[in-house]
């Protein structure tokens, strides 16, 4: 061992100050933006639709009559009490409702811009909650439940500039009643836009679909689908919201008909199919609204083209739009656009409502259908009434329902003992992937449902939101028996005396401060406490619940200078960040530690507590046994040495720019660090941007393109050092975190380094092809570090999930170390990092609800030991039906992800794909097999429930993720971080990772882009389809990570100008790019849509923006269209292709 | 004593001491799922024994072969080949960070391999003490 070289400060230490950075930066060649395609899909750019349509073209046939407001003297006479009524009464009883913008839009903005119908729902969905899943009668509650805002039917909404003609072009809307018509009502196929009437369709299977009709159906399909994409989006939440409203209808109006088995009414359906369409029929829909509705086939999609959101928002009877709307289409008008005419039938379908007093009847249902399902539930097909089924061919997926709430949780209105509306833990916190536990474990292999719990914990808190509640006078009430915290779901019994646990049951002793305060001997009133009114709260824990001392925050800097780290400007860079983001590092009580180790060949240490308070570089060269070069100082208080760190940051860009030196020595760099803060324990943050090549903890090269694709990738994606594995293990015990930044311009084994993360509680950064002197590349990680930094962190961190009795948490996903059975350990809890859990049986549930805790024992980052207690409480079911109708799609598809990528890693990529796909397969199965009429034999159409429908779309979206698509393109850097991603990211970020969001920008609402009510509103998302793609539009797509602008070649020199400020077309860069600010009102806009983008979710990534020219970069192109997976993308099949493909198996019975 | 009833004895005296490092394999991890012990500490615990059970193991299937005890040879190769190629894939250790998800592998062939010890070595008291008959 060598003594360490300690010099005095070194002279040759200090550069010039300033100037520095830019220096490095200059210095580097500019490199050719470059990306990573990691796609290749061999889908040439012409295959754009037909539809293509430049944006000069002239303004569009402003279908205008739609458009307009209909003077309330033309409202018939029969319709508006009831829809009066319908509409007012929920506002009535359903609490307040906030104004949305659209309302107090003038109907008659501009007809090109006008508002986008979808938008509304969009943005009023997630403040209520969605319809519950049970039967009709949750929905019955949804017009109360819905936003109230709806743009008027003859809001602008119509007159998307490049739709019209399209419109027009269509055949009136007639021809295809009469279409409709020669459907079998009742059969599947009578619904060419794949919307399966629940009620006819279960009971009517007298009446099997024909080849014939199916054959129609497709043509429809096809018909429709070019011209209209952008109605036959849109088209599906109509439906579906059509269809719950029959279901009402039955449920209110006809309970013996509707729902017990009674003969379906094929003939009212044909009856009322015209009248549906024609206008004044609203006392005959009255009687029979769901048949009649239901079998409009067409009618669905026509309404959905272009009308006004759903009538549940549009229930606002300050608005006057929303009946003028419904009785704007008078029969004549019938071949005139689609847009509104659904109107009428909506309201229609509401009318039953209307007289009902809805908020008794609710309960009256609740029964009803708990009743019927349990009953149902053994009978297989017969039972289908109640289900909301919708079919998946022939239609385009509705993605808007991807934002919408998880399905309603239907507890019994005393489960929980106060009534506080926080009384059940917030989705974003903690969702089940079923919010009805079933009660049997054959009941849940029968139903094939994936059972786990999705966690994020220390989601962060954005303003306008409501914090955590703290309970601080640390009185914390435990079960004896289980250890479970109080809760809102516990019940008082011998006076109050006691309270009973709400999963072992135990009685226990209410402590006396729950009443009485010993300070202020003043009597206190125990409903106020915050634990027994909210589900998600805080603890602030004595010291029974510490092993020492709260941790201050310590950040052990691991930066690589080695020759390619300086080279591609990352040292440089991050110390800038660094520099800058020192007083946004959480320090509330100036305990926060601060220490920067540098690495090349050798360690160099900065002591930053000098007396002349230059700081000093201490350099060990020794590998083997590297040692602390001296015992204090090493780690310094970031108060006190902030004046030397400063010195020492300006400085360090300039140390090494002369290096030459490409050796890496991470390992012995980690090493060192955990030895100086395993003390303590902390955060290790390190900056590599080579692959470590000395002693312990060297890495090889070891990507093989050969092996891509190949059923050998996984070993790729493996570790390939055990060092990492064991230091992670070391760290997790030292309460040590270790976060990665990985900047990749050639290899740099993700899979490996990603692993110090993942068993630490940490994150993974990656930036491939980093180069500084792209501004947008130093933007991104410098916003993302400078984010990072600034997080209040927990620290020193377990977490434990307690289930009611009978249940078992049999697996765990995410980023942490497993420590016991259900305990599991995190040094660090980041922000919005998520966990998902599954679970298993135990032994049968025989209680009517299950609890689910989850407790999270940490430091916060300022310094103070909290437990932070998240509480969901589920009803138990015995029936699959209640089962699938609680399933939560976008929980179900963070698990799976979750599991896919476990799967993966460990086995195959190929067995990873084909779980997914026997997952949704099995699903839609059973579903086929127990829910719908057509148990058993072939169907001409896949059917599952409302809340599912778009699982399969989810699941290719995996299948075709950067994560788990097959092919050889991927370089194994890549897919390691997308796993990571997919596996860390909570849902709210995850659905869009997996399937991107896409917007039409060009011909945008006038509205979009502008600051609304709810912030920068956003325009409406497309399917993603290159369908949609037109030559002259502009398109953005993105999916957290990137955010991707597309233009075609045929864009108008106008709009290049407007928003990049260049004369045309061709002189519009692509690449990663930053949008110019310009005068212009579309570039303010588009520069606001991407600003809301960037900052809308809960996360620290930065997306960036690249700008995907038609014919520009091919690699760039792919990488676009791969984002694209409604369509074909060999080898992996479009999204019909796929659900062919799900259905020849599910007919075939191999589920 | 013959060459045979020493190679047996031989046996006999390995195959208790495996027989007992099996036997405190089932219990730490049966310690692990009621959580008396932390994932840390059983690897740590058991990964010491790991090899040397293996080697040991693999050293008696060698003896039985110099000395030509070909039954007894055949018993042990399969073990001696499933440990070979475990090792050679390198998973042959205890992983902290992946334990409880391969618990119930690692219960299955603890169960597994305590009953093959167990019956080798009833089987080598077996020859040892024909052998010994024999020798007498």
């Amino acid at each position: 061992m060598r003594p360490a070289q300690a010099p005095p400060p070194r002279p040759g230490f200090r550069p010039p100050q300033h100037g520095a950075q830019q220096q490095q930066f200059q210095q580097h060649s500019p490199q050719q933006q470059q990306q990573h395609p990691g796609v290749a899909r061999p889908m040439p750019p012409g295959q754009q639709p037909m539809n293509y349509r430049p944006m000069n073209a002239g303004p569009r046939p402003a279908n205008t009559p739609a458009g307009m407001p209909r003077p309330p003297h033309h409202q018939d006479p029969n319709s508006p009490h009831l829809q009066q009524s319908a509409l007012r009464r929920p506002s009535a009883a359903g609490g307040p409702m906030p104004p949305s913008p659209s309302n107090q839009r003038p109907p008659l903005a501009n007809p090109p811009f006008g508002s986008h119908p979808n938008q509304q729902p969009q943005n009023g969905a997630p403040l209520f909650q969605r319809p519950p899943p049970i039967g009709g009668m949750q929905r019955a509650s949804s017009p109360m439940m819905r936003p109230t805002n709806v743009s008027q039917p003859g809001s602008p909404a119509m007159a998307r500039p490049y739709q019209s003609p399209h419109i027009q072009a269509r055949p009136p809307s007639g021809q295809f009643m009469g279409q409709g018509q020669q459907v079998a009502p009742g059969s599947p196929g009578m619904n060419p836009m794949g919307y399966n009437p629940g009620p006819p369709n279960g009971q009517n299977p007298s009446q099997p679909p024909t080849p014939k009709l199916q054959s129609q159906q497709y043509q429809q399909h096809q018909q429709h689908q070019q011209p209209q994409q952008h109605l036959q989006q849109q088209s599906p939440q109509y439906q579906q919201q059509d269809h719950h409203l029959p279901q009402q209808g039955q449920d209110y109006g006809a309970p013996n008909a509707g729902l017990m088995g009674g003969p379906p009414t094929p003939a009212p359906q044909a009856g009322t199919h015209k009248p549906k369409r024609m206008y004044p029929t609203g006392s005959n829909v009255y009687s029979e609204p769901a048949p009649g509705y239901d079998s409009t086939p067409n009618g669905g999609f026509q309404s959905g083209a272009g009308m006004p959101p759903p009538p549940y928002a549009g229930t606002d009877p300050t608005q006057p739009g929303a009946q003028q709307g419904s009785q704007f289409f008078v029969p004549g008008e019938t071949q005139a656009p689609a847009f509104g005419q659904s109107v009428p039938a909506y309201q229609q379908g509401l009318q039953p409502l209307a007289g009902q007093p809805l908020q008794p009847n609710m309960n009256q249902l609740d029964g009803q259908m708990g009743a019927m399902n349990v009953g149902n539930a053994g009978f297989g097909g017969q039972g289908v009434s109640p289900m909301s089924t919708v079919a998946l061919m022939g239609t385009a997926p509705k993605i808007l329902d991807l934002d919408a709430p998880p399905p309603t949780i239907n507890l019994p209105a005393t489960a929980a003992i106060t009534q506080s509306p926080y009384a059940n833990c917030d989705p974003s916190y903690k969702r089940s992937t079923l919010n009805a536990i079933p009660a049997t474990s054959q009941l849940l292999t029968k139903s094939r449902l994936p059972f786990g719990l999705v966690i994020t914990p220390y989601r962060s808190v954005k303003e306008g939101e409501e914090p955590v509640p703290v309970v601080s006078d640390s009185i914390i009430a435990r079960c004896r028996r289980c250890r479970t915290y109080i809760n809102p779901f516990v019940k008082f019994v011998e006076g109050g005396q006691r309270w009973k646990c709400n999963m072992c049951y135990t009685l226990n002793e209410v402590p006396s401060s729950f009443d009485y305060h010993p300070q202020t001997q003043k009597h206190v009133d125990r409903w106020q406490r915050k634990e027994l009114n909210h589900a998600v709260v805080e603890y602030i824990a004595p010291t029974e619940y510490m092993v020492r001392p709260p941790q201050p925050l310590v950040y052990m800097f691991v930066i690589d200078v080695s020759y390619p780290a300086i080279q591609c400007g990352m040292v440089a860079t991050a110390v800038t960040t660094i520099l800058e983001s020192l007083d946004r590092i959480p320090n509330d009580e100036g305990r926060t530690k601060i220490g920067i180790i540098t690495v090349d060949s050798s360690i160099h240490f900065y002591n930053l507590n000098t007396v002349s308070g230059e700081p000093q570089m201490l350099v060990v060269s020794d590998l083997e046994e590297p040692f602390l070069p001296q015992p204090q100082d090493l780690l310094c208080n970031l108060s006190e040495c902030r004046s030397t760190l400063e010195t020492l940051l300006k400085r360090m860009s300039d140390m090494f720019k002369d290096t030459q030196n490409v050796g890496n020595a991470l390992g012995p760099a980690l090493n060192s660090a955990y030895k100086l803060i395993s003390p303590i324990g902390g955060k290790i943050l390190c900056l590599q941007a080579s692959l470590p090549n000395l002693e312990v903890g060297a890495l090889k090269m070891r990507e093989d393109a050969r092996l891509l694709g190949t059923s050998k990738e996984s070993t790729l994606l493996q570790s390939a050092s055990p060092f990492y594995k064991s230091f992670a293990v070391e760290c997790s015990k030292s309460q040590v975190c270790v976060d990665m930044f990985l900047f990749g311009s050639q290899y740099s084994d993700v899979a490996t380094l990603s692993c110090l993360p993942r068993f630490t509680g940490g994150s993974t950064f990656f930036y491939p092809a980093f180069t500084a002197a792209k501004s947008e590349d130093a933007l991104k990680f410098a916003h993302e570090l400078a984010e990072f930094l600034s997080q209040r962190i927990a620290l020193e961190a377990v977490m434990r999930v307690r289930a009611s009795k009978g249940l078992r948490m049999s697996a765990f996903y995410g980023n942490f170390f497993v420590r016991s059975t259900d305990l599991l350990s995190l040094p660090n809890v980041p922000r919005d990092q998520s966990y998902s859990i599954e679970l298993s049986y135990d032994d049968n549930l025989t209680i009517p609800i299950v609890c689910f805790q989850t407790a999270l024992l940490h430091t916060s980052s300022s310094g103070e030991r909290r437990i932070r207690v998240l509480t969901l409480a589920l009803p138990v079911t015995t029936s699959l039906s209640e089962l699938y109708m609680s399933a939560d799609q976008v929980a179900i598809a963070t698990l799976l992800s979750c599991k896919a990528v476990e799967r993966g890693m460990n086995s195959k990529l190929d067995d990873a794909r084909d779980a997914l796909t026997n997952k949704c397969v099995d699903l839609l199965g059973v579903y086929k097999t127990h829910m719908t009429a057509s148990s058993s034999g072939a169907t001409p159409n896949l059917q599952i429930c409302d809340n599912l429908k778009l699982l399969p779309l989810l699941t290719l979206g995996m299948l075709k993720h950067v994560a788990l698509r097959g092919g050889s393109q991927i370089p194994s850097d890549l897919r390691s971080y997308a796993m990571h991603l997919l596996s860390t990211l909570p849902s709210q970020c995850l659905i869009p990772f997996i399937h991107p969001r896409f917007y039409s920008l060009h011909d945008m609402p006038e509205h979009c882009g502008t600051i609304g009510a709810d912030g920068i509103e956003m325009p409406q998302a497309m399917n993603l389809s290159s369908e949609r793609l037109t030559r002259s539009g502009l398109f953005m797509l993105e999916d957290g990570q990137n955010i991707f602008l597309w233009i075609g070649r045929e864009a108008v020199p106008q709009l290049c100008m407007d928003l990049f400020g260049v004369p045309n077309y061709e002189s519009v860069r692509g690449g990663k790019t930053t949008l110019p600010a310009l005068d212009s009102d579309f570039n303010q806009r588009v520069n606001l849509i991407i600003g809301k983008t960037r900052e809308m979710r809960r996360t620290a990534y930065y997306p960036q923006l690249y700008v995907i020219k038609e014919d520009g970069d091919a690699a760039l192109r792919l990488w676009f269209l791969s984002h694209l997976i409604e369509d074909r993308a060999e080898p992996i099949m479009s999204y019909y292709q796929y659900l062919g493909h799900l259905k020849d198996r599910v007919n075939s019975g191999s589920f | 004593m013959s060459a045979e009833a020493m190679v047996f004895l031989f046996g006999v005296i390995v195959g208790a001491g495996l027989l007992f490092v099996k036997v405190f394999f089932v219990i730490l991890i049966s310690d692990l799922e009621v959580d008396y012990i932390n994932p840390i500490e059983l690897c740590n615990k058991l990964n010491q024994f790991v090899l040397p059970e293996m080697f040991v193991q693999a050293f008696m299937a060698f003896i039985f072969l110099i000395s030509g005890q070909w039954i007894a040879t055949a018993w042990n190769l399969p073990l001696v080949a499933y440990n070979a190629n475990k090792v050679m894939n390198g998973k042959h250790m205890f992983d902290a960070t992946e334990i409880f998800r391969t618990l119930g592998q690692h219960k299955k062939e603890c169960f597994i391999k305590l009953g093959f010890y167990l019956l080798s070595f009833f089987y080598y008291l077996y020859r040892m003490i024909l052998a010994l008959v024999n020798d007498s």
